[in-house]
């Protein structure tokens, strides 16, 4: 204690503690209040749970998958009880000997490594190579008929609540409700019905998969073209299911902003009109549609797995059903873990556009 | 009167508007006219629903969609030459509001765009007006809110929910003449604030006017502010101008009943209580107004003749004019003791 | 204390005057929806698919005879009788009386044959080919040959292969001598048939109640399960709420669909009721994040803050105070909850994830679309008539719900 040595002090009250060094750290840089921290925060827990329920669902499950597995391996094949739990282990990627909690930190681990073992019915594909095969067609078909919905609909309502009680706002709201009652795989049923078979537009057969066969995935034109042009019916459904419900809902935000005072005071302001509509009317009228983004989001990629099926659209919906009907319970483990994955990272994505647009939840974290 | 009209920068002639509502016209104004001069501050007085504030939003033509102008013109005036607003094209009307004439509206709680910063809001408005100059914009945002006591680096980069009621109703009023407006109309500057921020409010808008020269038509139904604001002061009931006149004239003189009433309604500091009186009665329908003087029947010195016709707003002394049958007998009677 | 403290009429008396009453709501309600045009379309259109879907049934029986194997009858269609040019005069089953009347195996409608089978000479042809083979083009030879007196075929088909014969020879000498002598003989299908020759119309009528009555239990599932949740949470607050919030964040972290069709894919639904259950017990959270959003709102409110202050149960001011406030909205969410519940087990019967043991429109909707009659224009009418069935009826919900929205206070869809 000769030396009053100050550094050697904060030294050793950080090794003492690491607790207090964290309680410090949050005290001067309070980042859990920060809008952004606190919802990736949230995503990533949210993700966590998922991952967990599933592991211990089916696992612990009374008749869960690995026992029906171990069940079907053994009279199927006649080979030593062992045997087939060991093979279905390999299969889940788990060690058959280990505890149960050893077994969930070694998934979690694997996990972490993106490996999310290997498919049952054909054994040694890899899940992961199988996912981002498929997802990416989803994530394009999905993203880009949820993106043109969603501005075609803040257009429309828009319209529709500018120009309230004229024709164009009936007609434009019976049409919604058309579009919102009619379920999506019935809009796709009826367009293979009505221009693809009775007119005889398109050729429903050649738009299967998610291209033409013999085309080099890349970024040349004739893939480009070939995969915009298989993805257009899944599109074309997802934003005739979708746009309904966009629709009135802007309006009746659109119609709530403009009697607020500021879209009155920026008239008195003089200012132009696209000015008044884009940044006044359209941005503020637009907030009240990202509480319903998140639902609207999950309700759209969930019926990919139905239109994918309709329009034999090869994308993670596809790949997910035929996972199920084969009983290939690991790959419909890994598949709904990265489908719930992708859910939520857009609703991640949703809620970081929200807090740009917003400023006061950036402040206080709530919408 | 006639020299005064080349002076006038705004002249109200006739003004009448109604309402088209389902159960009939609401004759919400009804030939007003007014001047009103570089420099002057006009005050609109009366009840909620007398027509103040539709008279305001007729002279930059910001009307509900249900609203018809039945008569009259707007003059207004500018480096010697004359337009009638009424006759604006809409890309003139857009160029008119807030260059010429900027309205300050009451609850500046909402008056801005919450996803905007302030900054923002007032590069919108310069730049609306074809001045795009930002860092011109900046310096003269931060000297008009420095103009109304606020912290101006501070507010310009904030956002409006960042700020006080108080503090968003100067920065409207830094708003409003920023693009240096001959003329700024304040709808209830006022109210929905506490008393010390009315207070300053008041101070921030008697120093600016002092500062920029501009002219103010304000509507309140607070006298008091009227008192200490006003250099003229119009007394408007039922969508009719009843009495203007100089701010002195009207306080210790008022020629018209309604007047009288809205004054000694209102309890001073200093007097004693028992002058304190309402005007018995609610205003009156304005779809079918009662005949003659509208006043008639809340009016204590109403006779026949103020049923049958209406008083025409005449001339008293000077600038004070005043629509009443019997200014005579409201003068004789404020001497006797009430 | 309460306004509500008058002189209480016997409950007997009040027992009289609720069917009043309820006539007199009902009444108003029409009158008021009747501005509404296109929620009264709706709810005029909900009553024809009660009518259709529950009435109609008692009266017509459901068409389960196999008449047709492997043709889907046109829209209208309707046996047909072909005979030789000079037997032009030949009818109706009357006129067959005595004469030998080819049938192809499986074409030809048995059942419709059956009643005349005795005074007619029925002579069969094998039927070899998916759908208009040899059995048929020999038929009309032997037909044209005068072998046969006339033929019974059903489907336009057949009267399409009298013209399109590939073989030149064949086509002149089917034209020469065969006509359709008539071409609607026997009852009419107003929506043809379906694959195995069955009325479809009737399976509309009878495919609608289950799937209807499933997909209202769903909804009256998630929406208790909402409201109950829901007020809890916001009334009691703490760790219930804070469970509750994560459960509801949980079953919402997985799209809803995904989640159904993978419990489908691997619990395989047994009946109809179980399917019901489930859509239920996933469909809740959503409705009870905006419950509990409005009743921690309307907590806040004068009228409750007063009826608090009163001193008044919890039970009373949830049920006496709030409730009312917020029925409407919970009204209009469960007609929502309805149009989602018919979605999704309509989903899953298209994927044949769901029991197939009650002929609904989604089970035909299902063998309409995996025997492939949707890429054949005259079959279609087997997939076509409960996909319309489907939309009319959820569109119809859609323009109920949003009226009754209308109607309702629309502030409280805006609060949420």
């Amino acid at each position: 204690m000769a030396l009053p040595n100050s550094d050697l002090e904060i030294n050793r009250s950080g090794v003492q503690s690491p607790v207090a060094a964290v309680q410090q750290f949050i005290a001067a840089y309070p980042i859990h209040k920060n809008y952004y921290v606190r919802i990736f925060v949230q995503a990533i827990l949210t993700i966590w749970a998922v991952l967990t329920v599933t592991f211990f669902l089916v696992r612990q499950m009374p008749g869960n998958p690995i026992d029906v597995l171990i069940e079907q391996i053994l009279t199927q094949e006649g080979i030593s009880y062992q045997e087939a739990y060991d093979r279905v282990a390999a299969s889940f990627n788990f060690d058959p000997d280990a505890t149960m909690l050893d077994q969930y930190v070694d998934y979690v681990g694997d996990l972490l490594r993106l490996d999310l073992g290997t498919s049952i019915t054909s054994p040694g594909t890899r899940i992961i190579d199988e996912i981002a095969r498929f997802l990416p067609w989803t994530i394009f078909a999905v993203g880009s008929g949820f993106l043109i919905s969603f501005v075609l609909g803040i257009i429309l309502g828009m319209m529709m609540a500018y120009y309230r009680d004229s024709a164009l706002d009936h007609t434009l709201s019976l049409v919604s409700s058309f579009f919102t009652g009619v379920p999506n795989y019935i809009w796709g049923l009826l367009i293979i019905i009505g221009p693809g078979i009775s007119w005889n537009w398109f050729d429903v057969g050649a738009a299967r998969g998610t291209y033409d066969p013999g085309l080099t995935p890349g970024l040349n034109a004739a893939f480009i073209g070939s995969a915009i042009e298989h993805a257009l019916l899944p599109i074309i459904t997802y934003v005739l299911a979708t746009l309904g419900s966009w629709m009135l809902s802007m309006k009746s935000s659109t119609t709530g902003v403009l009697n607020d005072d500021y879209v009155n005071v920026a008239e008195a302001r003089g200012l132009k009109d696209r000015r008044i509509i884009t940044a006044y009317v359209g941005r503020n009228a637009m907030l009240p549609l990202f509480a319903q983004l998140s639902i609207s989001i999950g309700f759209v990629l969930g019926s990919g797995v139905v239109i994918e099926e309709i329009f034999v659209y090869w994308g993670f919906g596809h790949y997910l059903f035929q996972a199920i009907t084969v009983r290939d319970y690991t790959s419909v483990q890994g598949a709904v873990l990265i489908l719930s994955s992708t859910f939520v990272f857009s609703n991640l994505f949703a809620d970081l556009t929200y807090g740009l647009l917003d400023p006061r939840v950036r402040i206080s974290g709530e919408k | 009167m006639s020299e005064q009209a080349h002076e006038a920068v705004l002249r109200v002639e006739d003004l009448s508007i109604v309402y088209r509502t389902k159960r009939g016209d609401v004759k919400a104004t009804s030939q007003a006219s007014f001047d009103l001069h570089p420099g002057e501050a006009l005050a609109l007085i009366g009840e909620s629903g007398s027509g103040k504030t539709t008279i305001s939003l007729a002279l930059i033509r910001k009307l509900p969609k249900n609203a018809v102008i039945t008569s009259g013109h707007i003059h207004y005036q500018r480096d010697g030459s004359v337009q009638d607003v009424l006759k604006l094209s809409n890309r003139q009307l857009r160029e008119f509001r807030w260059k010429d004439c900027a309205m300050v509206f009451q609850g500046a709680q909402n008056a801005f765009n919450p996803v905007l910063k302030v900054r923002r809001q007032f590069e919108d408005t310069a730049q609306s007006h074809g001045w795009t100059d930002k860092a011109a914009i900046r310096e003269r945002a931060l000297k008009l809110l420095e103009l109304v006591r606020l912290d101006p680096e501070r507010v310009y980069d904030a956002y409006p929910h960042e700020l006080s009621g108080g503090m968003k109703q100067r920065t409207l009023l830094a708003l409003g003449v920023l693009l240096n407006p001959q003329i700024v109309i304040l709808d209830e500057p006022t109210t929905a604030l506490d008393i010390l921020t009315q207070r300053a409010i008041i101070d921030v808008l008697n120093d600016m006017q002092r500062q920029l020269r501009f002219s103010i038509i304000f509507i309140s139904h607070d006298l008091s502010l009227a008192a200490e604001m006003a250099d003229t002061v119009a007394t408007v009931y039922a969508g009719e101008i009843v009495e203007i006149g100089p701010v002195n004239d009207i306080f210790y003189r008022s020629l018209h009943p309604y007047t009288y009433g809205l004054l000694t309604s209102v309890p001073t500091l200093g007097h004693m209580q028992d002058h304190l009186q309402s005007i018995p009665g609610s205003p009156p329908n304005l779809i079918n107004p009662p005949a003659g003087c509208k006043f008639h029947p809340r009016c204590g010195f109403a006779t026949d003749a103020c049923k049958k016709e209406d008083p025409p707003l005449e001339q008293d002394i000077g600038t004070h004019l005043a629509a009443c049958w019997h200014k005579d007998r409201l003068l004789e009677s404020r001497k006797e003791p009430v | 204390m309460s306004s509500k403290v008058q002189a209480a009429p016997h409950p007997l008396l009040s027992l009289l005057r609720l069917p009043f009453t309820v006539l007199f709501a009902v009444f108003g309600f029409i009158n008021r929806l009747r501005a509404n045009r296109a929620g009264f379309i709706g709810f005029l259109g909900l009553l024809a698919y009660f009518i259709l879907t529950f009435i109609m049934p008692y009266f017509i029986p459901f068409d389960s005879e196999v008449n047709l194997d492997e043709i889907a009858g046109p829209v209208g269609s309707r046996i047909q009788l072909a005979v030789h040019r000079d037997n032009n005069h030949l009818r109706s089953f009357e006129d067959l009386a005595g004469k030998t009347v080819g049938v192809v195996d499986q074409t030809g409608g048995p059942s419709l044959i059956a009643p005349y089978a005795d005074s007619i000479n029925i002579e069969k042809y094998r039927w070899t080919s998916r759908r208009a083979g040899p059995g048929v083009r020999a038929a009309l030879i032997d037909l044209a040959n005068k072998e046969i007196d006339a033929m019974l075929i059903f489907s336009k088909n057949v009267a399409e292969l009298r013209a399109d014969s590939e073989d030149p020879e064949l086509q002149a000498l089917l034209a020469e001598h065969i006509v359709i002598s008539n071409p609607e003989l026997g009852p009419p299908h107003l929506l043809g048939t379906d694959t195995q020759g069955r009325d479809i119309a009737t399976h509309i009528v009878h495919g609608g109640r289950i799937l209807i009555l499933t997909a209202v239990i769903g909804g009256v599932i998630s929406t208790l399960i909402a409201l109950v949740v829901g007020s809890l949470s916001a009334m009691i607050g703490g760790a219930f709420d804070a469970a509750m919030t994560a459960l509801s964040n949980l079953i919402l972290a997985v799209p809803r669909l995904i989640l159904l069709v993978v419990l489908a894919g691997l619990i395989r639904f047994e009946n109809t009721l179980f399917l019901g259950l489930m859509i239920g017990l996933l469909g809740w959270p959503p409705l009870m994040r905006a419950i509990r959003a409005q009743v921690l709102s309307l907590r806040e409110r004068d009228f409750v803050e007063a009826a608090r202050s009163l001193g008044l149960s919890t039970y009373h001011i949830m049920f006496r105070e709030m409730l009312p406030n917020m029925i409407s909205y919970v009204m209009i969410n469960f007609i929502f909850a309805i149009t989602f519940a018919m979605y999704e087990q309509i989903a899953l019967l298209v994927l044949g994830l769901a029991p197939i043991d009650d002929y609904t429109w989604g089970v035909m909707l299902y063998f309409g679309r995996s025997r492939g009659t949707l890429y054949n224009v005259d079959g279609a009418s087997m997939a076509l008539s409960p996909v319309l069935a489907i939309a009319f009826f959820q569109v119809c919900l859609v323009l109920f719900a949003r009226a009754l929205e209308e109607v309702f206070d629309p502030r409280l869809r805006a609060a949420v």
